[in-house]
């Protein structure tokens, strides 16, 4: 247990990177998420085709294959990235395609008539998606962008695997250290405990804070 | 479903011929893009035949085929049983009684924001000492499915809490009480509304097999991480891998999809008959992810 | 999407995947390839195989007279831990799934010592452990031996029990072929060096290198490729692997002399002290009677240049 405490500064460390990676991931995935969304309802075919690719092949390629081609098959195309922009890169490009589902799921489960309405009065697409349809997807997008965030929040953890200096890097590297992988994988994991609850918190708040009380 | 058919107007021939300069325009620009991509990936010598001529012989194939055997069956098993038992947390959630709803909430939230990870290694290392080994196979099916199940008791829970309140409180003005209204009126209906999400949690929970190689377990990820080692071929190894696994998944959430498709054409064909110039009976339902 | 969207996308996704198939059918049909990249230093096959039966079996009373082996002779086999994916210590080969390497002979040949017998693919069971889970593994004997290029440290002596050391190597560094600024370890201050996680590798670097800034991978070949494109100056990593990979590999080099001693024991369980003893006396035969000798040749032989080593002392490290 001491070892623990005596450590704690780098597991902290290393948690303030995964709280990078899950932040700058969960919002890229969301801003990514959204332009998508909306590639996949605008009438230009190719903006369709490219949305609905898009998400199929991110939402099916396993996270930790990505990473992998990303940090190690880039530079032979001529781009290379720092591991943390790799890591970061990755977890915004598979979170929005999670992301893009959600806010679509969202959007299509507004009544029809909303969108016939602000058709009727002669809004234009932007603004009928803007200013009618998506304030009330947001209340069918809460939850499902809720898991986004969770994912995203554990699945930082797959940054060890390509030398990431995050929460689970540095407990494998003391683990290295003092052989006492159960009390460290211990305090790692009640890191990523309380991240994921705090997350699971916050979307419960605006859920019932966006929610139509009856 | 449709809104995105009503929020513009169909384009005019000004707004077509926008359009199909825009699409030739873009598609140029992307074969570009891949042409260059490809002959930075050939200078490097990724693309010489040698690299990518071993892994067409038997020895490799049957090799990432065990890799690929051992993936569906722990997919397979952990779907079996993490499926009914997220809807069964749901329900104990939903319950009537505090304790009971208390309990699944504890559970539902502390196995939702545990990383798979740390509840394998748990599995591996600390419960042996207890007297508690399983088999290799269980050692990491037990886990997904105590993850999953968490997961999609939140999935189905949303199903239930997204169904119109009418549905149930039409079933207990016929005389139906909490469980017989819950069974027979809500969740039918509930499953339905969530199916495309339970696809993709499907898809996640092969993903999760990829953690097979903490406990051991030969799957696929596994045997490509072998290949890179014996072959020292490292991208063309990780990019196979990667094209399986797209595959796989593809058709994993397409055959999900016909399933659910064709029970639902079962169930419509047995009762009413579609009113003539009706919509199209899937139109109706939640958007197919 | 309307339903007919759906169904006319799926039909696409599946003409996509059909013809993946055929591709790959048409591919294999090509049969075996004689490009097939040659493992170095572990071709297996039958002089592995023969290497490995000629080791000697133990007289039924010193198995008797220890719980541990008595039991793995009861079993029928050994249960090791360690890993398949390991080059020249220990790694599977594709075409018959035989374990291989100088780790795996070790194992092999103590297993066969213990039960007598002589098909190599009965002799050992393996579970595949990482350095996380090693020695709890062995605390809840879940298995009952390690191979896997333990290095002996004090700390872990004091949870596992360590036979031998059954070998001394050393960590080496692989840079770029046309990299001339980095000859000896005192050169990695300030650069970038990466090494495997799971190696000890890692605490050594900070030791002799404090300045260098260290990148951490899980796979060998992930850890060269850093090297050839550029992410990393330099390889830090036991000798013998390193060469074997600029064996196979014209764009590193291997430089300078290992700059750290490494030795290697077998991880036994501590509950059962009888372990270490009888694998000690097991391991001054086989150094005694040349085998140990022998399958070095057959397996780090074939790379490592100069002539066979002289086996360790048992004993002298702290920690065994």
């Amino acid at each position: 247990m001491n070892v623990v405490l005596s450590h704690l500064t780098d597991l902290l460390a290393g948690f303030g990177v995964t709280l990078q990676l899950t932040a700058i991931g969960f919002l890229g995935a969301l801003v990514l998420g959204t332009v998508l969304a909306v590639c996949r309802v605008v009438p230009i075919a190719p903006l369709r085709v490219l949305g609905t690719v898009y998400v199929e092949f991110f939402r099916n390629i396993p996270l930790l294959s990505l990473l992998i081609l990303v940090v190690f098959g880039l530079p032979d195309v001529g781009v290379t990235y720092s591991l943390f922009t790799s890591a970061a890169l990755c977890l915004v490009l598979s979170g929005a395609s999670f992301a893009c589902e959600a806010i679509r799921g969202g959007i299509n489960s507004v009544p029809i008539g909303q969108a016939e309405a602000a058709r009727a009065i002669g809004l234009t697409f932007r603004q009928s998606l803007g200013s009618v349809i998506l304030p009330q997807a947001l209340r069918t997008m809460v939850q499902p962008l809720t898991n986004v965030f969770i994912g995203v929040a554990l699945s930082s953890s797959l940054a060890a695997a390509i030398g990431v200096a995050e929460l689970t890097n540095r407990t494998q590297q003391l683990t290295l250290r003092y052989a006492e992988a159960v009390l460290f994988f211990l305090a790692s994991g009640a890191f990523y405990v309380v991240l994921a609850l705090a997350g699971a918190g916050a979307g419960g708040w605006l859920e019932r804070k966006v929610a139509i009380k009856r | 479903m449709t809104a995105d058919r009503v929020l513009f107007d169909a384009p005019g021939p000004r707004a077509r011929r926008r359009i199909r300069v825009f699409t030739v325009v873009s598609v140029l620009l992307f074969v570009l893009l891949v042409a260059v991509a490809l002959r930075q990936f050939g200078q490097h010598g990724q693309l010489a035949a040698d690299r990518w001529t071993p892994f067409t012989q038997t020895s490799y194939l049957k090799f990432l085929w065990q890799g690929l055997e051992g993936t569906l069956a722990a997919t397979a098993m952990s779907a079996l049983l993490a499926f009914p038992a997220g809807a069964l947390l749901a329900l104990l959630r939903l319950s009537l009684s505090r304790p009971v709803r208390w309990l699944a909430t504890a559970y539902i939230e502390l196995f939702r924001s545990v990383p798979l990870l740390l509840l394998l290694y748990a599995f591996l290392l600390a419960l042996p000492g207890y007297g508690v080994n399983l088999p290799i196979f269980w050692k990491l099916v037990v886990p997904i499915v105590m993850v999953n199940a968490a997961v999609l008791a939140e999935i189905f829970r949303a199903g239930v809490l997204g169904l119109d309140r009418g549905q149930a409180e039409a079933a207990s003005a016929i005389g139906l009480r909490y469980w017989p209204s819950m069974r027979l009126v809500v969740l039918p209906q509930a499953v339905r509304l969530v199916l495309p999400t339970l696809v993709a949690q499907l898809v996640n929970l092969l993903k999760d097999s990829t953690l097979g190689y903490i406990v051991s377990y030969p799957e696929l990820m596994k045997q490509g991480n072998d290949l890179t080692v014996y072959t020292h071929l490292l991208i063309q190894a990780y990019l196979i891998i990667a094209v399986l696994y797209v595959i796989l998944n593809f058709a994993l959430s397409q055959l999900a999809n016909l399933v659910e498709r064709r029970m639902r054409r079962r169930r419509i064909q047995g009762r009413v008959a579609p009113i003539a110039g009706a919509a199209d009976p899937v139109a109706l339902d939640a958007p197919v992810a | 999407m309307s339903s007919t969207q759906l169904r006319r996308g799926g039909k696409r996704g599946w003409t996509v995947v059909a013809a993946a198939i055929t591709l790959l059918g048409a591919a294999a049909g090509c049969g075996d390839s004689p490009n097939a990249p040659a493992l170095p230093g572990a071709s297996g096959g039958e002089g592995y195989d023969a290497l490995i039966q000629s080791a000697p079996v133990a007289p039924t009373s010193l198995v008797d007279a220890s719980p541990w082996a008595s039991k793995i002779r009861a079993q029928g086999n050994l249960r090791v831990g360690g890993t398949d994916a390991g080059p020249l210590f220990s790694i599977k080969s594709l075409d018959n799934g035989e374990l291989t390497g100088f780790d795996a002979g070790l194992s092999q040949m103590l297993a066969r010592y213990i039960t007598g017998k002589s098909a190599v693919k009965d002799l050992t069971t393996l579970t595949i452990t990482t350095v996380d889970t090693r020695e709890a593994l062995l605390q809840n004997s879940s298995i009952d031996a390690v191979f896997a290029t333990y290095t002996i440290t004090p700390p872990r002596a004091a949870k596992v029990d360590f036979a031998g050391p059954y070998y001394e190597s050393g960590d080496a560094i692989m840079t770029k072929k046309d990299n001339t600024s980095i000859n000896s370890v005192a050169d990695l201050n300030g650069k970038t060096v990466v090494t495997e996680a799971d190696s000890t590798a890692a605490l050594e670097i900070k030791k002799f290198a404090p300045n260098a800034n260290l990148l951490l991978f899980q796979h060998d070949p992930e850890c060269v490729a850093a090297v050839q494109q550029g992410r990393a100056d330099a390889y830090v990593l036991d000798q013998g692997i390193l060469v074997s990979d600029a064996s196979s590999n014209p764009a590193v080099k291997v430089v300078g002399q290992p700059f750290t001693h490494e030795p290697y024991g077998i991880g036994l369980p501590k509950q059962d002290p009888s372990a270490k003893q009888f694998v000690n006396a097991w391991l001054q035969t086989m150094f005694t009677s040349g085998q140990w000798a022998k399958l070095w040749k057959a397996t780090l032989g074939t790379v490592v240049q100069g002539a066979t080593p002289e086996p360790p002392k048992i004993g002298s490290v702290p920690g065994s």
